[in-house]
């Protein structure tokens, strides 16, 4: 690792660069914030203010409105410099929100910033207990008086600068990765992206035109798929998988295989040669099982790269050991059945996931038949249907007999929307690419009969509830609100009979359609939960990756330096997902324009006088930050690298020895916080100071 | 629903029905709570889909089908919901369709537990429990029945069996200890 040496000097030895001499009491101030009527409406903030004036320690305490606006930042300021305080107690919202805004202000009033305390009066007091006024009143007088027994234990901290290494990594080659490595590169950063198929373009290359507008999917996307082939800045590694992540923000070390292909890239001129003599044929997976491929195949004719990829599991030489046709037709001698996997190992400032959705496959026991019934089929299917360069040149057949279907029907929200198999969420796209299929093949076919069985029409984008209506009007597109109850297939003629309510109507509906389209929802993909383990990312209940805040920080995740962008954190339209890679290409450029990036101080520390060197925190330490060293004065020791601790506090916490101290969190400052909240609640009982055993 | 005849001004005689207007006093609010009571999931994750009602085996014979019933179950509109709901066999297939987890069927059981407190009982359902304090089965013993059975090859019911007095001595004692007689209001018929 080379991390970049931990500033130790500094940092775990904080009385160095302490304000104040040790005899000299702390003086404290507390500042009450209402949040509006957040607090306030709850809790009484005049007599929690009271209460907090006569805590030891505190020599002025206020109250604000909103202690996080500028007149809130000012009273602290203004404190600081004329009561001389030297340790601030901010009794408001979560630290997560607003931490970061009042260590400014106290810095600039010339206070080390992590000489701050924050009381969470706000989630953790008046929203919970919103029914009980007096109660919150009292647990907040409570908090604020813990929090004052810690902050005067509060000690300065310097916090740390680590280098950025100005190259990022973007994980997925779908629409949003390309485009968020894209405008990385276009900024000047070098860029590696890593796509597991043999191809970029991801889902939207399977597409065959995009809502609302009607533009084809592949001719806008294929330009950006070989822009990026030919952007000297991006080194595009498909056909690969991340397999681990080490680091932090600034120097991830990334371990990538590049699985085989059996075809030098390097040689490959995407001729075609060898596919035209590969006696094996397959069903392609990229048009899902309606179109065929050889052994030796690429996925669709714009691939990008265009090199093609030898399918282990079906080609003949693996088998038998003999064929080889496809190494004698080729004249570049690219071929080489004998290639290995290969590891390369990158180092990276910045992460950003794209990895994308999984469409719902309809279960095997459920209603719809999917299985059984040629004639129904998903909406992915329909779109490689649709597509010119599909299987069927772009001619709507039904899958039974190939005829061009008379009446189609869609049935919407199968996969969303339903508790029974625990995707309560609305996938987003599925009103609209149904609405936008029902153009197409009423462009295709003008008789077509279109039925739409819904629930909710979701037509909320720019131009989307323009589309409803036209397909209304102009195609006369039949909208039955009802999902359907069964679905029965006529054995003759293989038509689909479509049992439902018409809500509307109030009546059971019972009609024939040639083709069943299920507009099918999307999922967290298999590779998004490998990569979401590899980066330890959380994810939210509906399983894609959780963004740090739903409204301020949309495309960060808990992890400092990893972005996330596209379906990867939930279902959204190729707009959406380009803007989100937007976002997220440029909150990573942020700290590589930079360079540097500040880290938190608030990391663990070993003392080696205390250090049996038993190794427990080197097993515990879910980040792997431990290491045992030779100690000063001999034995090995335990030693924490400061750049890879996180501070989570889990070593100081089993240390058998208390040898290991989190900083800001040491145990002088928690029990500390436990003795004020017990002692006060003895002696509020009538008996007499406890002695709070601290040990 | 009520037909009222009407004379315009110029002779045009129409039938028209009865003007109705659903206003608050007819909602209650807590009635979806009352529900839930008497074991039914809460009404209010309904989004009216209407699987329910494509499934239900009944649903084509009826007026107020399984979606409108829990449409009204969440108004609390009970002049609706306290009539239709005992034709449901509680063959739970809305149950296994619903995409919401509502149990449409455990809603029809609570709202007979509700219809039965407010005194709404179908004389059926007395004729039924009448049976079954009297003869120890709902359907009460008809010499039709056997000579059907005898032609299909199927031997009695037992009812002459000795243990079946003892049987039906039991199931009327529970019937009293639980005062289901008095809630179904047939203590007349099963006084012994």
């Amino acid at each position: 690792m080379t991390a970049p040496a931990p500033q130790e000097k500094d940092t775990s030895s904080p009385k160095s660069k302490g304000e104040l001499p040790s005899t000299a009491r702390p003086r404290i101030g507390v500042f009450v914030c209402h949040c509006g009527s957040n607090i306030a409406g709850v809790v009484n903030c005049g007599e929690v203010r009271t209460a907090a004036e006569k805590f030891g320690d505190v020599v002025v305490a206020k109250e604000n409105k909103y202690t996080c606006s500028d007149v809130g930042q000012e009273e602290i300021i203004k404190a600081i410099k004329e009561h001389k305080i030297d340790r601030v107690v901010v009794a408001a919202c979560s630290p997560r929100l607003h931490e970061p805004t009042f260590r400014k202000c106290i810095q600039q009033a010339g206070l080390n910033p992590y000489l701050l305390h924050m009381v969470n009066i706000r989630e953790q007091c008046s929203w919970v207990h919103s029914h009980e006024k007096g109660k919150a009143t009292e647990k907040a007088t409570s908090l604020i008086r813990m929090g004052v027994a810690k902050a005067a234990k509060l000690e300065a901290l310097e916090a740390r600068e680590v280098p950025v290494e100005p190259t990022s990594l973007v994980i997925g080659g779908g629409v949003a990765g390309i485009q968020a490595a894209l405008d990385l590169a276009n900024m000047g950063f070098k860029v590696y992206m890593v796509e597991s198929q043999p191809s970029i373009g991801g889902k939207m290359a399977q597409l065959d035109k995009t809502f609302p507008t009607g533009d084809c999917a592949i001719c806008i996307l294929a330009p950006k798929m070989v822009e990026l082939s030919r952007n000297t800045n991006i080194t595009l590694l498909s056909y690969s998988e991340v397999e681990e992540v080490k680091g932090y923000i600034g120097s991830y070390e990334v371990k990538v295989r590049r699985k085989t292909r059996f075809v030098h890239e390097d040689k490959c001129v995407g001729c075609g040669l060898c596919a035209e003599v590969c006696p094996i044929k397959v069903d392609n997976e990229f048009d899902l099982g309606f179109g065929q491929r050889r052994a030796i195949y690429v996925p669709f004719p714009q691939a990008v790269p265009l090199k093609y990829t030898i399918d282990k599991e079906h080609c003949t030489y693996f088998k038998t050991g003999k064929c080889l046709l496809c190494v004698k037709a080729c004249s570049n001698d690219a071929i080489d059945h004998k290639m290995e996997d290969e590891i390369v190992n990158i180092k990276v400032g910045t992460i950003i996931v794209a990895t994308g959705y999984d469409a719902y496959v309809p279960m095997k026991k459920g209603v719809y038949r999917y299985w059984e019934y040629d004639n129904v089929i998903t909406a992915l299917e329909l779109e490689r249907l649709l597509n010119a360069s599909g299987p069927t040149g772009g001619h709507l057949i039904r899958p039974s007999d190939g005829q061009v279907p008379k009446k189609v029907a869609f049935i919407q929200c199968v996969g969303s929307r339903n508790k029974k198999i625990g995707n309560n969420y609305c996938s987003r796209v599925c009103c609209m690419y149904a609405i936008k299929n029902a153009q197409i093949i009423k462009e295709h076919e003008p008789d077509t009969e279109i039925a739409i069985y819904y629930n909710d029409i979701r037509a909320f984008g720019k131009g989307f509830e323009e589309l409803y209506h036209r397909i209304r009007e102009e195609y006369q597109v039949e909208f039955i609100r009802g999902r359907p109850a069964k679905l029965s297939q006529n054995p003759q003629t293989k038509a689909i009979k479509i049992r439902a309510e018409e809500t509307l109507l109030n009546a059971i509906t019972e009609r024939e359609f040639d083709l069943v389209v299920l507009s099918t929802g999307l999922l967290p993909s298999e590779g998004s939960k490998r990569i979401g383990k590899i980066l330890s990312l959380t994810t939210s209940p509906d399983g894609f990756f959780a963004e740090a805040h739903p409204k301020l920080r949309p495309v960060d995740t808990a992890m400092d330096g990893i972005f996330i962008a596209g379906c990867a954190q939930g279902p959204k339209d190729i707009p959406d997902s380009i803007a989100q890679a937007k976002a997220a290409a440029s909150s990573a450029a942020a700290p590589m324009f930079a360079r540097k990036v500040t880290v938190e101080p608030l990391t663990a520390f070993v003392n080696e006088d205390l250090c049996t060197g038993c190794a427990l925190c080197m097993e515990l330490c879910p980040y792997g930050a431990p290491e045992m060293v030779q100690g000063s004065k001999g034995g090995t020791k335990a030693h924490v690298i400061e750049a890879l601790c996180h501070g989570c506090g889990t070593c100081a916490a089993s240390c058998p020895q208390k040898a290991i101290i989190t900083r800001q969190f040491t145990d002088e400052q928690i029990y500390s916080e436990l003795q004020a909240a017990l002692v006060h609640g003895k002696s509020a009982s009538g008996k007499k100071r406890a002695e709070v055993e601290v040990s | 629903m009520g037909e009222v005849e009407k004379t315009f001004i110029g002779g045009l005689h129409e039938k028209l029905i009865e003007e109705k207007v659903i206003d608050e006093s007819q909602l209650d609010p807590d009635f979806p709570k009352l529900i839930r009571k008497y074991g039914g999931k809460d009404v209010m994750t309904c989004l009216q889909c209407g699987n329910c009602t494509g499934v239900c085996p009944i649903s084509l014979k009826i007026d107020y089908k399984t979606r409108n019933i829990i449409k009204c179950c969440q108004f609390g509109l009970k002049k609706y919901t306290l009539g239709t709901r005992w034709v449901c066999a509680t063959c739970y297939r809305c149950y296994e369709h619903c995409p919401a987890d509502l149990n449409p069927a455990e809603v029809m059981i609570a709202l007979r537990h509700i219809a039965v407190r407010e005194g709404i009982i179908p004389p059926f359902i007395k004729t039924a429990v009448t049976n079954l304090v009297k003869y120890g089965q709902s359907v009460k013993p008809d010499p039709e029945i056997d000579k059907i059975r005898k032609e299909l090859g199927l031997g009695n019911i037992g009812v002459e069996h000795p243990e079946f007095g003892k049987v039906i001595r039991e199931i009327g004692v529970l019937i009293r200890a639980t005062k289901y007689d008095k809630l179904i209001g047939i203590q007349e018929e099963v006084k012994t």
